[in-house]
């Protein structure tokens, strides 16, 4: 190898060792790959919620987004829960967001109406749907319609399965003229028993009758 | 006398209680506290279907139960109303208030239907002018009749009687005393209370 040429690989190598060098040091390297997870978006879409095979929820929604876990409902046309195979309540809702793994069910600005004798209708802001436990939770403040009584309460909780409501903080049950007011309660919907709990104030009201 | 004209609070009661049922929807008909328990306690049931509100705060220390109507106050530490019987029972440290009449008992009954109310075991009456000792008070509010039964013992300021039966006439303001009745009156005001 003569002299010109062992130059020339050095000048070489030291230049490639340079540019190495000045892209390590000197030039950013780019931004890492975000993990974006798959997301599906379904128009006009029947969603059925089902534990053990048994159908629990069933809902017509315009659109549903599906991210991760994450299943997201917007202008729900329908929504049907079911008990014993059964239509037991529809909902109108602002928004559901379900999460399959967990099996919870958030609706927000929700109406619950039955169609049956009882006539029950709730609203709350918020209402979560525990699949696994089959209860019914308002977080908030929740307003109900059921039997003739007019139930408001700063939270409430719905076992579907034992049908108890147990309402909590600020609870106010109307029964015609009749107003309760407790710290807490338990309503056995079935029964029609109520428990209740700490201090209570039932006073008559001036003006009102059982037909209100 | 004025021991009977004094029983006009239990007449009020009768109203509270007789409107309670029957008159939902023509005006106040009072209300009903339970007071001095905690939140986790549980105090009682409402049977909607039954019609039966039952109370019970026997085992909470400085806890109560109150009907309060105008100023007529009933209270205890265990009540049951029977809505569609129109039926109350107040018991444990049972008393019914109004200014200054106080009745006690070991329990405090109200029949809506038959008009009446019952107190039984260590009934006491105490009124501005006499106290009135018994095992027992029948009121019938159709007759407006009350008896006093067993062991009965009235206290004046200036003398007292004791006798089995007593029956005052609230209207006429006269007492009715049945069987041997003994008793003694001082001349001079002196209270045996």
């Amino acid at each position: 190898m003569n002299s010109k040429l062992k130059k020339g690989l050095i000048f070489g190598a030291a230049l490639i060792a340079l540019i190495v060098l000045a892209l390590r040091f000197f030039v950013e390297p780019p931004p890492p790959a975000v993990s974006i997870p798959p997301s599906v978006q379904l128009l006009e879409s029947r969603l059925v919620g089902r534990k053990d095979g048994v159908r629990q929820w069933e809902i017509l929604a315009q659109s549903v987004l599906q991210a991760g876990d994450s299943v997201t409902l917007t202008n729900l046309d329908e929504m049907v829960m079911f008990q014993n195979q059964e239509p037991y309540l529809n909902i109108d809702a602002e928004t559901a967001v379900w999460n399959r793994k967990q099996d919870v069910l958030h609706l927000y600005e929700a109406i619950v109406r039955d169609n049956g004798e009882d006539g029950l209708y709730l609203e709350s802001d918020l209402l979560v749907w525990e699949g696994a436990e089959e209860t019914l939770n308002s977080p908030g403040p929740v307003f109900i319609l059921w039997q003739g009584l007019e139930i408001r309460a700063a939270e409430m909780l719905l076992e579907s399965q034992a049908r108890l409501l147990y309402l909590r903080d600020d609870v106010q049950i109307r029964d015609g003229s009749m107003l309760w007011r407790m710290d807490r309660a338990v309503y056995d919907l079935d029964a029609e028993l109520m428990d209740f709990y700490g201090n209570l104030l039932l006073e008559g009201e001036a003006g009102q009758s059982e037909s209100e | 006398m004025k021991v009977s004209r004094k029983l006009v609070g239990l007449l009020l009661l009768l109203a509270f209680l007789g409107a309670a049922q029957t008159a939902r929807g023509q005006g106040q008909i009072g209300t009903l506290h339970i007071t001095g328990v905690s939140s986790e306690v549980s105090t009682g049931r409402y049977d909607r279907e039954a019609g039966i509100f039952y109370a019970d705060v026997s085992e909470i220390s400085g806890a109560l139960i109150t009907f309060v109507y105008d100023d007529v106050e009933i209270m205890g530490k265990i009540m049951e109303w029977r809505t569609d019987d129109d039926y109350l029972i107040f018991s444990i440290d049972a008393k019914l208030t109004q200014e200054d009449f106080e009745l006690t008992g070991d329990l405090i009954e109200y029949f809506g239907e038959e008009k009446g109310l019952r107190a039984e075991g260590n009934v006491v009456v105490v009124t501005e002018d006499a106290t009135v000792y018994a095992d027992r008070l029948d009121y019938d509010e159709e007759t407006d009749e009350a008896l006093f039964t067993g062991s009965v013992r009235v206290v004046f300021s200036d003398g007292f009687m004791i006798g089995e039966k007593l029956l005052m006439y609230l209207e006429k303001s006269e007492l009715q005393f049945f069987g041997s009745f003994q008793g003694e009156f001082n001349e001079e005001d002196t209270n045996e209370e």
